[in-house]
């Protein structure tokens, strides 16, 4: 009787479940090498920003209507979270469309490494190059204040950076410490009371509004739909 | 009729750790998925950054979702399984149990030799799930005994 179904004996039915399970785990690891769908590897980021207007520190058209102030420390792990998990859908829901442009805030506070790291990126920033470095950065971001930030770790995300003529971002950021930029931010940052980062401040013909506690990304849907006024 | 009765008991004593052990994880990856959705650090022994490393690694969503929201639906069905009991009831344990060993095997390779931080929670989840294993594994076995 148990001969006509094999689900009947339970040997067979065991064996099924143990298979299951292996191409369940396995499926889930493959997944998990997807990483949380950021910009991915250094291949992956000169095609993500191909076709984006980047000016310095800012990502996007010009007279994009709104502008999203990303209070920022390339230590901060949040910071990297949101880089790698929300950031993407950004720039594919708002940024390529013109109707969002970005400007990173750099705040360096975390410590030594932070402003090490920030100096780099803005170096790249010259050669508008900025913003696929801060990808990288993030992409490749180690233990806070772990002492991660070398010459060499800066130098080979340098090198990762499509388009970055290496030798001249090496010129850039022995001649220039960004020691303005830098304390421009921090002006900034008191003037608009952001002492936590990430901080994401939104501003359109609509008014402003600032995001401080970061939870989901529908927090910065409905704030770029209130300031553009729909 | 003597060994079908310690049968029995034997089946309720795994059944009642079993659910303890689900309850448990699902403690543990309940307050991890709250703080990865609170943009909070967990609270961490030792120096404490090990386990906000490893919760914001690139390695703790799948496809967006928490790994910890994972860990949460998979206690839920240990949970539910336990509640069903019986033969469809252990199976579905071991089904959920094995995976979440397997997964979890995974996981603590990344925390040790790609990510280089430990997690606590993550390490107590990782071992409940292999005990929940061992329940699910003796609770199968007399289920193989039948014809």
């Amino acid at each position: 009787m148990e001969k006509n179904s094999a689900l009947r004996s339970p040997r067979t039915l065991l064996a099924l479940l143990v298979t299951v399970a292996i191409v369940v785990a396995a499926l889930l690891v493959v997944l998990s090498q997807f990483g949380g769908g950021g910009g991915g590897s250094s291949e992956d980021v000169g095609e993500f920003y191909a076709g984006i207007a980047q000016d310095g520190t800012t990502l996007g058209e010009e007279d994009a209507p709104v502008t999203m102030y990303l209070y920022e420390d390339f230590q901060c792990p949040f910071c990297g979270q949101f880089d790698r998990e929300m950031f993407p859908d950004v720039v594919d829901d708002y940024v390529r469309d013109g109707e969002v442009k970005v400007v990173s805030e750099t705040m360096a506070f975390l410590g030594p490494d932070s402003v090490t790291a920030a100096r780099a990126a803005f170096a790249a920033g010259e050669q508008n190059r900025y913003w696929p470095y801060h990808t990288l950065l993030f992409e490749n971001q180690g233990e806070e204040n772990s002492g991660y930030v070398t010459d060499d770790f800066l130098r080979g995300l340098a090198e990762d950076t499509p388009g970055l003529d290496v030798h001249k971002w090496e010129d850039e950021r022995a001649g220039n410490s960004f020691t303005q930029e830098l304390g421009t931010v921090q002006a900034k940052a008191q003037a608009a009371g952001v002492n936590s980062t990430p901080t994401l401040i939104v501003k359109g013909p609509g008014g402003q509004v600032k995001i401080d506690v970061l939870k989901d990304y529908g927090q910065i849907t409905s704030a770029i739909d209130k300031v553009n006024g729909s | 009729m003597a060994p079908n009765f310690q049968a029995k008991r034997r089946f309720s004593w795994l059944r009642l750790v079993l659910l303890a052990l689900a309850v448990l994880g699902g403690l543990i990856s309940g307050y991890l998925t709250w703080t990865h959705f609170a943009g909070l650090t967990p609270v961490c022994t030792g120096s404490g950054e090990g386990c906000q490393t490893v919760q914001s690694s690139r390695y703790a969503s799948l496809l967006g979702i928490p790994v910890a929201l994972l860990g949460l639906l998979a206690y839920g069905g240990l949970i539910f399984s336990t509640a069903l009991w019986r033969e469809t009831g252990i199976y579905l344990g071991f089904l959920i149990s094995l995976v979440g060993t397997l997964f979890s095997a995974y996981l603590t390779y990344l925390e040790l030799f790609v990510i280089g931080a430990l997690c606590q929670w993550c390490l107590a989840s990782a071992a409940i799930m292999v005990a929940a294993l061992i329940c699910a594994t003796l609770a199968t076995l007399p289920l193989l005994r039948r014809r």
